[in-house]
């Protein structure tokens, strides 16, 4: 069970990017986090996991409380939390399988990672990690040889290298065609479904959060406009979100 | 009416004020004519063009061949002074098959001009002719060839020789001609021997920089750097274990140190004890690590330090045993090639027995800080409100008075260095006084915005200044800045310890100062001590690279003497600060992304620098590596200008012989190197970048 209450976030530069949110997801919940760029997902989502400090409020996850937690201890609770990014943000001259690997970096013995060295047994995790998400013959690849959705599957087998139980997912396709943009959801969603991680996920299209999400939450300048099911998004709602002008997108 | 003028008078004004400003421009640039002594005249005297197209075209005929001659020499007399009756001088006898020279006219005065006729000699060959005086030195007079049929015709003027008028003096006609290929001369075979000094010399520089420079990179990386953020309390309590730490290790530490560098002398168990240590450590590390304990037990934190200090003093043996290895394979292996890898070894291995009490102290005043932390942190953490205020001020007091302590013995340094006690007093006056100001002025008062911030400026400056002054009076500032002495050597009674008088005063001042800032603070407070570290690194490399290497060459050359080691320090130096500058500039450069995405898989501080970082920045670090290797060879070309070694010192002797034509080649050879080298290293980064 994940916990935000009254959560706050200020910048340095007096920028409100996050205004008194607060709401629970219960485990094992698809929740898409949908509205316009600025609207505070990103930083939302990176308060979950300490990323970005916020300024007010509690993250309470499992009853911890994560924004209180030191960095000792905030390692090991980031080590159950996954996370995707929209630029992927995988280290472009390292394989594939140092980039899976480093999803480990958590549990390893500090000492022996600095070196480079992996036991036998996490190498095989990883290889099987990659494995899942479809791209094991590109283990020893640099990654920036891989294509766009070949490397949000790495980054994917990369959160799973930490075997989390909660998966933030920002804006995973927003970088990607519609076609790919549905493998990756799928493979979200197939966590989501087998492996029962509760999925945090922003988006900027509608469409594709109502294909995929058990759940809609929505923000504008920081607040939480909507909090329901993707079905209860009618066109007042829709307006109220993204804004009067705004015309529904549809991705296929 | 107003409308259409204002235009018109606002342009006129533009048009006068570029007027005035391109006058003044050209004032500016007349003075700088002035100042640096730029003139005509000096270019156009005849005798300095003679000297410069003479200096020119000996250093643009380097002497880099030899060749093997054979010569025959051919004699001529000519009287100085003609004589009276106008008998001719006598000749010496002509022998039979030998070549012949005729002079004309045979007598005359310093500047007539005689020609020289000569038959029978070997055609093409090189002819030279001097002038013998009866007594002393014989002159180079004038050079000149043979024709197809073995004649040739010359004219020289006579030399002004003083005091020899009425005498008979002879002319030596030199006649030679190869006898064997061309090969380097003397001079080239000397040169390319400095050459080869001075790229290794530029080598060694480099190779020493770069991981010094790579380290201190990392501090000097503002991105890097900024994360760092801890509690005030944590960051006091650290600050205050960091000497306490420091004494521990060294009398604690270095017995280990010792034993390791008595056991490396032995060779197999300096071989085998740091192996057996390092097994004992994984052993030890997989075994409790197996225990699960919770974050907050004191089990936990006693795991982790006394794994942290059994890897301490492990890592302090293993040093202390590579160094008597060192030692003990650099008496061994002193014969052939190998004696080169032996003196390498062992004064490695000397450096380390020198350096290791250092790297103890060091190693141990950290290994206390982060300990100290560490186990204070809960606690620092349950405190709020007065009781964080009050620890905050006990906390700051000590930890300001020990920093300033320490600042006064730097200060004992040189006189200069004084400046830096009054400079920290208006960096911690400021902050103090920006701490009062916010409390004294509620934002009911002024509310946050422009205002306050100004406010908040001025008032910050106005107890800088202040601060500044005071500490100035109070901490012999003036002493050492004015009369250039240091501080004064009196004590006063500490506790019945006998204390240097400016070092009690500003442990004083310093704890007064930080105890009112911390009481203001709190325990509570942040401490950007990221950006503290990176400010700090950042001045002292900035001021480092502001000197000249050939400065940091001659005080070198004081330290070790005159050659190339001189060189290498100095280059050395200068290049971990220009280095370290260049690197972190990469680091702060890299895409943040990779670096986020390892945070969030739970890894430690060092494994996000290792996995996001490193990658990224190998590519520009080895650029920049063979850039400054570049500029090394082409600095150590002139560091030897002042003794530092390397080709720059022969090229100096050659310059202040007047043997233009030997540091021609020098010259040559420099030329041949830095552009091997530039174009070696472009290559080399294009494909890297």
């Amino acid at each position: 069970m994940l916990k935000i209450e009254h959560l706050t976030k200020i910048y340095d530069n007096g920028v409100m990017a996050l205004n008194d949110v607060s709401f629970e997801v219960p485990d094992g919940q698809f929740v898409v986090i949908i509205g316009l760029s600025g609207s505070g997902k990103s930083t939302l989502l990176r308060c979950i996991n300490r990323l970005i400090d916020p300024t007010a409020g509690r993250i309470l996850w499992n009853d911890i409380d994560i924004t209180a937690a030191t960095d000792e201890e905030l390692r090991l609770i980031r080590r159950r939390i996954g996370m995707i990014f929209q630029q992927f943000n995988l280290v472009k001259r390292s394989s594939v399988l140092t980039n899976v690997l480093s999803g480990r970096l958590g549990y390893t013995n500090p000492l022996w990672s600095l070196i480079n060295y992996f036991p036998r047994s996490e190498r095989e995790k990883a290889l099987e990690k990659l494995e899942r998400v479809g791209i094991r013959e590109k283990a020893h690849n640099r990654a920036d040889e891989l294509s766009g959705g070949q490397q949000q599957r790495v980054g994917i087998a990369r959160a799973l290298m930490q075997e989390p139980e909660l998966m933030l997912a920002d804006e995973p396709v927003a970088s990607l065609d519609p076609a790919t943009s549905h493998s990756v959801m799928k493979y979200l969603e197939l966590l989501n479904k087998e492996d029962g991680l509760t999925v945090l996920c922003s988006l900027h299209f509608l469409s594709l959060a109502r294909t995929y999400a058990d759940r809609i939450i929505a923000l504008k300048e920081g607040r939480l406009m909507f909090d329901g099911l993707p079905e209860d998004i009618d066109d007042e709602r829709f307006k109220a979100i993204y804004g009067e002008d705004a015309v529904r997108v549809e991705i296929a | 009416m107003n409308n259409t003028d204002r235009p018109s008078s606002r342009s006129a004004l533009r048009r006068l004020l570029l007027v005035a400003a391109v006058v003044l421009g050209v004032l500016v640039y007349a003075y700088g004519w002035r100042v640096t002594d730029i003139s005509l005249e000096e270019t156009q005297d005849p005798i300095r063009q003679d000297s410069v197209t003479r200096a020119l075209r000996e250093l643009l005929s380097p002497d880099i061949f030899d060749q093997d001659r054979t010569s025959e020499f051919v004699y001529a007399a000519i009287a100085l002074g003609c004589p009276e009756d106008g008998t001719p001088i006598e000749q010496p006898a002509a022998e039979p098959g030998k070549p012949q020279v005729t002079v004309s006219p045979d007598c005359g005065r310093g500047g007539d001009v005689i020609t020289v006729q000569g038959t029978g000699f070997a055609p093409h060959a090189d002819v030279f002719l001097r002038w013998i005086p009866p007594s002393g030195q014989s002159r180079p007079l004038v050079r000149t060839d043979v024709d197809d049929s073995g004649n040739f015709t010359t004219r020289f003027e006579i030399p002004r020789i003083r005091g020899s008028q009425g005498e008979t003096h002879r002319l030596e006609i030199e006649e030679s001609w190869p006898v064997s290929l061309p090969y380097f001369s003397a001079t080239t075979r000397t040169v390319i021997e400095k050459i080869i000094e001075t790229i290794f010399l530029a080598l060694m520089a480099t190779t020493i920089a770069v991981p010094i420079a790579a380290i201190l990179s990392f501090l000097a990386a503002r991105n890097l750097m900024r994360q760092v953020q801890l509690p005030l309390g944590n960051v006091l309590v650290g600050f205050i274990l960091l000497p306490v730490g420091w004494v521990l290790g060294v009398t604690l530490l270095s017995p280990v140190a010792t034993l390791g560098m008595a056991w490396g002398k032995e060779l197999w168990l300096g071989l085998v004890g740091p192996l057996i240590a390092l097994a004992g450590y994984a052993l030890v590390d997989r075994s409790v690590n197996n225990v699960e304990l919770s974050l907050h037990s004191l089990g936990y934190h006693a795991r982790r330090i006394g794994m942290n200090i059994l890897l301490l003093v492990i890592t302090v043996f293993v040093i202390g045993a590579l160094g008597g290895l060192g030692i003990w394979l650099g008496e061994r292996l002193q014969v052939g090639l190998l004696a080169d890898l032996g003196n390498f070894l062992g004064t490695l291995g000397r450096l380390i027995e020198l350096v290791i009490t250092l790297i103890t102290g060091a190693g141990a005043a950290f290994f206390a800080a982060s300990v100290g932390m560490e186990l204070t942190r809960d606690g620092l953490k349950v405190l709020t409100g007065t009781p964080s205020h009050i620890v905050g001020g006990i906390l700051g007091a000590i930890g300001g008075a020990l920093l300033f302590a320490g600042l006064a013995l730097i200060a004992n340094i040189a006189a200069l260095l004084t400046l830096l006690l009054p400079i920290m007093t208006a960096i911690l006056g400021m902050q103090v006084v920006i701490m009062i100001f916010n409390r004294a002025v509620k934002p009911t008062v002024l509310a946050e915005g422009d205002a306050r911030q100004t406010a908040r400026l001025i008032v910050g400056i106005a107890g800088a200044v202040i601060a500044f002054f005071l500490a100035y009076d109070l901490l012999e500032t003036g002493r050492g800045l004015v009369d250039g002495r240091l501080p004064s050597s009196l004590t006063w009674d500490v506790l019945g310890y006998q204390v240097q008088s400016i070092v009690a005063k500003a442990a004083l001042v310093g704890g007064v100062l930080s105890g009112v800032g911390g009481l203001l603070a709190g325990t509570r407070a942040i401490f950007p001590l990221g950006l503290t570290i990176y400010n700090v690194t950042r001045t002292i490399l900035n001021a480092l690279r502001s000197i000249e290497p050939l400065i940091m060459g001659i005080v070198f050359v004081i330290w070790v003497g005159v050659g190339p080691f001189a060189g290498v320090l100095a280059l050395t130096l200068h290049g971990i600060a220009a280095l370290g500058k260049l690197y972190s500039e990469q680091t702060e450069n890299i895409d943040p992304g990779p670096l986020e995405a390892i945070q969030a898989t739970g890894a430690n501080r060092l494994q996000t620098i290792v996995y996001g970082v490193v990658p990224q920045i190998i590519p520009p670090y080895i650029a920049f590596t063979m850039y400054r290797w570049d500029i090394n060879v082409r600095m150590s070309t002139i560091i030897g200008f002042v003794g530092g070694g390397g080709i720059g010192f022969l090229l100096q002797q050659q310059i202040n012989l007047l043997r233009y034509q030997d540091a021609g080649v020098a010259v040559l050879a420099i030329a041949i190197v830095v552009s091997a080298l530039d174009y070696a290293s472009a290559t080399i980064r294009e494909r890297m970048v």
